[in-house]
């Protein structure tokens, strides 16, 4: 890989020097750091980026031509991300989806139908955690639109149970780190990784978030930089989503479809085929509409049908995708 | 004079018949046992010389010595005690026109001369019947565990000095009178399925799990009654043949665990605590190898209580017994077969604080605690699980159906018809119920309609389901529409049996 000899001296202050911080950014954007490197420096840089390179690791600094703009436009940008992946994704347009690690099972799946809707018009970027980060993963993943950064070194796993998921993100998205290899988690770094979930973003969809998540801080730090918050909408005590509802009461957009979103931003939503329900199935999904999360004996009490047929039913549903089932035999429409 | 008598020692769940000869020479007063006694047939000795002091009869105070045949094999056991003694009251020529010939004596004796119960009994006799013996003399304490057993004269005995009154014709014991086996006859559980409050999902599921033979999981919050489901499990099983009561009395009899009845008449149902070691769950020991929980569950039930927390080796060790209904203990002394075929019923929570998935409670666990929690069930135990069903924290007192409230007898009919379709079905094959099909079976008897082909190839896609979790869900449908009295399997039947496959969703 060929860098640049601008993007030699900030890779030679960030990764050689360890000023990938406001300090080093201070000192590239005043100038003072863009210098010619002396043959000795020039060496540590060929044989640093070779040793990525030698791992599928490319660097884009700050001075790359394809650092992403919103990024760059965002008060507090790291001088250098380390990059493993397509590296194009980079360039296209960007939608942030995250979640609470524990989100409730509707939102798991309708936040993966979100996803993958809204990744056939953007690059979804999200974390590498369970819950949210994982559905947004989940519905994104096929199509490959896909960017997770991590809040550690790209050979670092965190959670350690997504190893092959990692893998997987690899081989058909992208995955953007701030950190040199081999660096752990540690309390403050999920912190900095959601500055750049939002700054690399146009908008930030949070599917779950109680009131100390680390989701809000993501949506925090999107109105800081002026980007849009979307969230799902949560029943009035329910404790996984109250942080979503704080948001929408500030002044988020809610979202129930795609398009709420593509709408925002001027996109026009194709019309897709709704598999539709008939029959029984369509009594039992009219009812779920109506009636929001229902156990299954309640929903076969009330429309007079056994309770077996009912379960039959419902699992027809949702293998079809117009139901989800929770915790405790409840069942909701999506 | 020597004196030759029968008496039967157990290996595994056989008899095997031992001869018993006493000789009794002019000599320096002695006493010596060959033939390759252990230890407590050795002190039998001491047992013998007081039993027949103190049911007044003489110690012959002659050079004495017990032989037992065949010399190879190992006697272990106090089974032997009034074989001894009479061998030796015969040598010694104080039961003179007794006809001791044929038969088979079994019973330990105590120091005043009563008989003492034996274990295994039942297969003993049952064994020594098939070598062609049919007198038999056994403590009376086994009588009942006898009783079932046809064409035998049994004398149940409970002393010593009956046995010589008995022998010599002076006080003849009466035979031991047949009694007539009847299933459930002895019912001392109060478990009954219209005991338990709503549950309707995981009602429906035990009954599919019991007329297919399928093992099932239940998952759900503390306090939920999962363990009161689990116990109505052999109330809504198929009634015991006569056979079958037998075989799980025999194994029963030699952990010697059987109970006053003396023939096992209902379903065993077993709950090994989670602390148990691989040897108590599986069976072995030192020298007598005794069945372990999964022998004497045979025929009914293994429940596990809270899955997760028993040791992934002794879940490990379920594996292979789970697939051939049998489990082969080796040990020094010799390799031993007891049967295990029976159903596993497991339960767990969703995760340690017990509230995953509940709607009203937070659950305060992280992600990788539950995710640790789940490790512990290994994925290869868990494709053995047919049925995986949530059990959850509602009642319904204001339910009105009527399938809420059913009771065990009404479910067990249902049960009943299922299972004959598929007796009919396996008719010739090694293969009882539904849930013993291999891939071969699978195709031969679980056609699916072309259309129902369709849906169920989408649908699998869309939940990306591994192969595996395929064939176990089209066994559960096979099995739902027999419950339904469906010859093919309908699209209905598969939706209903995907519903119960809580850990392949991803």
């Amino acid at each position: 890989m060929n860098y640049t000899p601008e993007e030699k001296t900030v890779i030679y202050a960030a990764a050689v020097k360890g000023m990938n911080n406001r300090a080093g950014l201070a000192a590239v954007r005043g100038g003072d750091a863009v210098r010619h490197l002396d043959g000795e420096e020039e060496k540590e840089v060929s044989a640093y980026t070779a040793m990525l390179e030698k791992r599928g690791i490319f660097i884009v600094t700050f001075l790359s031509d394809d650092y992403p703009e919103s990024l760059r436009n965002a008060s507090d940008p790291p001088l250098i991300l380390y990059g493993a992946g397509r590296r194009e994704l980079l360039k296209r347009r960007k939608l942030c989806i995250v979640g609470s690690r524990i989100t409730p099972p509707w939102a798991e799946k309708f936040g993966k139908t979100l996803s993958a809707e809204l990744s056939e018009h953007f690059t979804i970027v999200t974390g590498l955690a369970e819950g949210g980060d994982a559905a947004a993963i989940a519905g994104a993943l096929a199509g490959g639109n896909l960017i997770s950064v991590l809040p550690c070194g790209i050979d670092v796993c965190y959670p350690a149970a997504h190893t092959a998921l990692k893998e997987k993100i690899l081989e058909k998205g992208l995955i953007l780190s701030e950190y040199p290899l081999g660096t752990g988690t540690a309390k403050f770094s999920f912190h900095a990784r959601n500055r750049l979930l939002a700054g690399l973003s146009e908008g930030v969809l949070v599917l779950s978030a109680g009131v100390r998540s680390g989701a809000l801080i993501t949506a925090g730090r999107a109105l800081d930089y002026g980007r849009d918050v979307f969230a799902l909408p949560y029943n009035a005590g329910v404790s996984q989503g109250a942080g979503c509802n704080a948001l929408i009461k500030a002044g988020a957009y809610l979202v129930t479809e795609a398009a709420d979103i593509l709408s925002v931003y001027g996109i026009v939503s194709k019309e897709k085929e709704e598999p539709e329900a008939e029959g029984e199935e369509g009594r039992i999904l009219q009812y779920l509409r109506e009636q929001g999360e229902v156990h299954v004996a309640a929903l076969a009490e009330a429309l007079g049908m056994r309770i077996f047929e009912a379960s039959a039913a419902l699992s027809a549903l949702e293998l079809k995708g117009l139901a989800v089932k929770s915790g405790g035999n409840k069942y909701s429409a999506l | 004079m020597i004196a030759k008598i029968i008496c039967y020692a157990l290996s595994g769940l056989e008899g095997v018949p031992v001869e018993v000869e006493a000789d009794v020479n002019k000599g320096v007063p002695s006493y010596e046992m060959v033939g390759l006694p252990d230890t407590a047939v050795k002190e039998s000795k001491e047992r013998v010389r007081s039993a027949l002091k103190n049911s007044g009869l003489l110690f012959p105070m002659n050079r004495i010595t017990i032989n037992f045949a065949p010399a190879d094999l190992k006697k272990e056991g106090a089974a032997f005690d009034l074989a001894i003694a009479v061998s030796l009251l015969k040598a010694s020529e104080q039961l003179l026109g007794a006809d001791v010939k044929d038969i088979v004596f079994l019973g330990e004796l105590a120091l005043t001369g009563d008989i003492r119960p034996v274990a295994g009994l039942l297969p003993i006799l049952i064994s020594a019947k098939s070598h062609g013996y049919t007198r038999f003399i056994i403590p009376a304490a086994n009588a009942e565990e006898a009783r079932y057993l046809g064409g035998a004269e049994i004398y149940p005995a409970s002393s010593l000095s009956e046995v010589v009154g008995h022998l010599v014709g002076m006080r003849p014991i009466p035979p031991l009178e047949l009694k007539e086996f009847v299933p459930g006859r002895h019912k001392t559980g109060t478990a009954d399925l219209k005991y338990v409050k709503g549950q309707p999902v995981a009602r429906r599921a035990l009954e599919i799990a019991v007329a297919g033979g399928h093992n099932m999981l239940m998952s759900g919050p503390p306090g939920t009654g999962k363990t009161m489901l689990a116990r109505c499990l052999p109330t809504v099983m198929p009634d015991l043949s006569f056979e079958e009561a037998l075989e799980i009395t025999k194994i029963h009899s030699v952990a010697g665990v059987l109970g006053e009845e003396g023939i096992v008449s209902e379903r065993p149902f077993r709950t090994p605590h989670h602390t148990a070691t691989t040897v108590s769950m599986c069976g072995g020991g030192n020298r007598i190898v005794h069945p372990g929980e999964i022998s004497l569950a045979h025929g009914g039930v293994l429940f596990l209580d809270e899955l997760p927390e028993y040791k992934r080796s002794t879940l490990e060790a379920l594996r292979q017994p789970l697939e051939d209904g049998c489990i082969t203990i080796s040990r020094a002394g010799g390799s031993f077969t007891y049967p295990a075929r029976f159903m596993l019923c497991a339960s767990m929570n969703p995760c340690p604080c017990g509230n995953y998935g509940s709607a009203d409670r937070v659950c305060t666990c992280t992600p990788a605690e539950i995710r640790r929690y789940r490790r512990k069930i290994s994925g290869p135990l868990l494709d053995r699980i047919d049925l995986q069903v949530e059990v959850d924290n509602i009642t319904y007192d204001d339910l009105t159906s009527s399938e809420v409230r059913e009771d065990s007898a009404a479910v067990q009919k249902r049960v009943n018809e299922a299972r004959r379709i598929q007796r009919v079905r396996f008719e010739g094959s090694s293969i009882h119920t539904n849930a013993e099909m291999g891939e071969k079976e699978i195709q031969e008897f679980c056609v699916l309609t072309r259309e129902g082909d369709k849906i169920l190839r989408d649908a699998f896609e869309r939940m990306e389901l591994s192969a595996r979790a395929r064939a176990r869900i089209i066994k559960v449908a096979r099995t739902i529409a027999d419950l339904d009295s469906s010859e093919q399997i309908m699209p209905k039947h598969v939706f209903e049996a995907v519903s119960y496959r809580l850990f392949d969703k991803v």
